[in-house]
């Protein structure tokens, strides 16, 4: 069977299923079922988890459970998972976590609960299970088993400084060449503005590069081998590193979302490629609300490919009550409360909350939201969410793409040399079972 | 018939001893023994990206000998230690020299001499990592209002390890002054006074008497700051995760990656156990010269 006739099944089995289950478990369902539980929820502090948490106590008053938050930063609560799922530990019942990053990989380690079969035993009236990206929900689905439910929707977008492009009579970039073009003549044009920026930590590379190689018409494995020494993959090597290199800002292998933020909103930045999840820091204060245009990133040779992913809540495999867990993952990612949470900011991974009339309201009062919702569809309409590659060891493939960038920026390899190292690591990784 | 009666009374005091002592002892082990042999356990077991495990006896450790990037850590973990330590008790000793000369200090003053070491080092790399950002951080800024380059810092392959050194230092140094500012007050006046009548010069007397009387003091800080030093983990993972590429990616961060992040629990705690080895030989090395520079 080929990738996308199993994509396509795989999607159509979810859809029936959603249908056929709303139907069938609707009538007896009843929130206070499992009232007097507590459920762990493993977070991260991230924008996301905090919208959610504003409703905590809805949650609590409507099923009478108690929901104990364990909120890290991401990389600390990647820690404690770790911790807790290797010792078989049934302390978390629920957590959070990004299919694109390591989906594969705790697959694989058996660490998500089968959520496929939740669906089937409980589903209020109101879930509407095929209102959720179904794209989200593929790139959720590992064999045939659905791990995770998408809690928002977000991807790179390029944020520029409309201000800046007039007076350097430069316009809205339609092509990646467009993009380079343009930090020239900003850089010609006004030599206290950082032209462009991205992100340049090694970890956090993979994030911005993929829709640059994609875009490019690059692949990350050809012939199950790396293909970053393709002429694409050069080229789109070439492109980010010099971008960073010769537009970017001084330290730039050191910026991730923080930096790039602080930067753009200071006003030192004419462009940046970050996060969507970015807008509610870099609007922070008002100055950048009147100057700012966002879009997502040009085409290149092969089309407009955007990296779109989504944080996802997941029930442990360890939880001793992944039905009450259940329970708390249909409400957070329920039609209601994705709109709520779409009022803060955080874009749904509903296409009938992004067309909710109170939602349109809340986008139609600035024309930087109305840019940031148009860029968003053109993410769930056309985008990708491999970032980094496709493998179980996704984490430390990542780190191969980075330090390959890095070697450019700092000029301490040729392309030629710094694809031929990573294509090395990669194929190492990729060999791995 | 006495000395079996004193026999079972010593037998009795032994077994009230042991009893009493045995929660100590219980609990000893087990925060202490058994994460230890733990990682022994887990450093002779290979573990796959998805947690499968596998015993591999000593293959951690020939992996790690084969691995570049192990010996880069150690390199890197050991440029950053001499340099950190180095500088750290030059600059420990003069502020210890300045605070116990200067009496007249308000106390304020003194307080604010020895604070930095009091700060979370999370809270210390964060507030680096504002400061010596290369386009918004104060550094430069400051640099180039005297007509001086800017500089990369942190974000430069060359300079990152003398940076992350130079916060470290900020941090340690008055710790090293405040031990060696007891050992200064601890030395006996009456040396000073010969030499004084002897009419040895300040520098003399500071060479030839205060130095070698501080040496186990010193010599203490020293123990106190290489174990620090050499497991050197929160600041350097806030303000550089290892980077610029891998240029200041010491063995403790390595072995965090390769643990947390690439989850080979096993090879990290190979990585980790080395990395234990190191620490201890040089505590050993250095409480042995204490004993041969102690008076």
């Amino acid at each position: 069977m080929s990738g996308s006739a199993f994509a396509t099944r795989v999607a159509v089995t979810i859809v029936a299923l959603g249908a056929v289950t709303t139907a069938a478990t609707a009538a007896g369902f009843d929130w206070k079922k499992f009232q007097g539980k507590t459920v762990t929820f493993l977070a991260n502090n991230n924008p996301v988890s905090q919208a959610l948490l504003l409703y905590k106590d809805d949650f609590e008053k409507l099923t009478g459970m108690t929901l104990k938050v364990d909120g890290y930063q991401e990389q600390q609560m990647r820690q404690r998972l770790v911790t807790v799922m290797n010792a078989h530990s049934d302390e978390v019942d629920v957590f959070m976590t990004l299919p694109s990053r390591e989906g594969e990989q705790f697959a694989a380690a058996g660490w998500y609960g089968d959520l496929t079969a939740m669906t089937k035993s409980e589903t209020a009236k109101d879930y509407d299970t095929v209102g959720l990206s179904q794209a989200l929900l593929k790139a959720a689905t590992f064999g045939s088993k659905l791990t995770s439910m998408p809690m928002n929707i977000e991807g790179p977008i390029l944020y520029y400084r409309t201000d800046i492009f007039k007076k350097c009579g430069v316009e809205k970039p339609a092509t990646i060449k467009d993009v380079e073009a343009a930090a020239q003549k900003i850089k010609a044009c006004d030599g206290s503005i950082t032209p462009f920026v991205s992100r340049g930590l090694k970890p956090a590379v993979a994030y911005t590069f993929s829709n640059v190689l994609h875009n490019i018409g690059g692949s990350y494995i050809a012939s199950g081998k790396s293909n970053l020494c393709s002429a694409k993959g050069k080229e789109a090597l070439d492109t980010y590193s010099g971008l960073l290199r010769d537009f970017g800002p001084p330290g730039v292998v050191n910026y991730s979302f923080q930096q790039i933020s602080a930067l753009y909103r200071s006003g030192r930045a004419a462009m940046a490629f970050e996060s969507s999840n970015e807008l509610r820091t870099v609007m922070d204060g008002g100055e950048r609300l009147k100057d700012t245009g966002l879009t997502p990133f040009p085409a290149g040779e092969g089309g407009q490919v955007p990296t779109a992913i989504g944080w996802g809540m997941a029930v442990s495999a360890y939880s001793k009550q992944p039905d009450a867990a259940w329970y708390f993952v249909q409400w957070a990612t329920s039609p209601e409360i994705q709109k709520r949470m779409a009022l803060q900011g955080i874009a749904p991974p509903r296409p009938a909350v992004a067309n909710d009339p109170e939602y349109r309201k809340w986008i139609d009062e600035q024309p930087v939201r109305k840019e940031w919702q148009a860029a968003l569809d053109v993410l769930a309409t056309k985008g990708s969410s491999e970032v980094g590659y496709p493998i179980v060891a996704n984490p430390e493939s990542r780190e191969f793409i980075g330090q390959a960038v890095q070697d450019l920026i700092l000029k301490q390899k040729t392309v030629d040399q710094a694809c031929a190292d990573a294509d090395k690591g990669l194929d190492a990784l990729i060999a791995q079972k | 018939m006495a000395h079996a009666a004193n026999t079972i009374t010593r037998d009795g005091q032994r077994a009230e001893l042991a009893a009493l002592s045995a929660p100590a002892v219980l609990f000893t082990l087990a925060m202490i023994a058994f994460p230890v042999i733990y990682t022994i356990w887990l450093g002779f077991h290979s573990f796959s990206s998805t947690g499968r495990q596998s015993f591999v006896g000593l293959g951690n450790y020939s992996k790690l000998i084969a691995d570049n990037e192990f010996w880069h850590g150690l390199w890197v973990t050991f440029a950053l230690y001499v340099l950190s330590l180095a500088l750290q008790l030059v600059l420990g000793i003069w502020l210890a020299l300045l605070l116990f000369h200067a009496k007249r200090l308000p106390g304020a003053v003194r307080s604010l001499f020895i604070s930095p070491f009091m700060m979370p080092p999370v809270v210390a790399g964060l507030m680096w990592l504002v400061i010596l950002d290369p386009s918004l951080g104060a550094a430069n800024y400051i640099l180039q209002s005297v007509g001086l380059p800017p500089s990369d810092w942190l974000a430069s392959p060359v300079w990152v390890i003398p940076t992350v050194a130079l916060i470290d230092t900020w941090q340690w140094a008055p710790y090293v002054a405040l031990i060696v500012l007891g050992g200064l007050q601890s030395l006996p006046p009456s040396v000073y006074e010969a030499a004084q009548i002897d009419g040895a010069s300040a520098f003399k007397t500071f060479t030839r008497i205060t130095l070698p009387l501080l040496l186990p003091t010193i010599v203490t800080a020293t123990i106190l700051r290489s174990v620090d030093l050499l497991r050197f983990f929160d600041i350097i993972y806030i303000t550089t995760q290892g980077g610029p590429g891998n240029a200041s990616n010491t063995l403790n961060i390595y072995g965090f990656r390769v643990g947390f992040e690439f989850f080979n629990i096993g090879y990290a705690s190979a990585l980790m156990l080395t990395l234990t080895a190191i620490v201890f030989g040089a505590v050993v090395a250095f409480n042995r010269l204490r004993g041969a520079v102690a008076w």
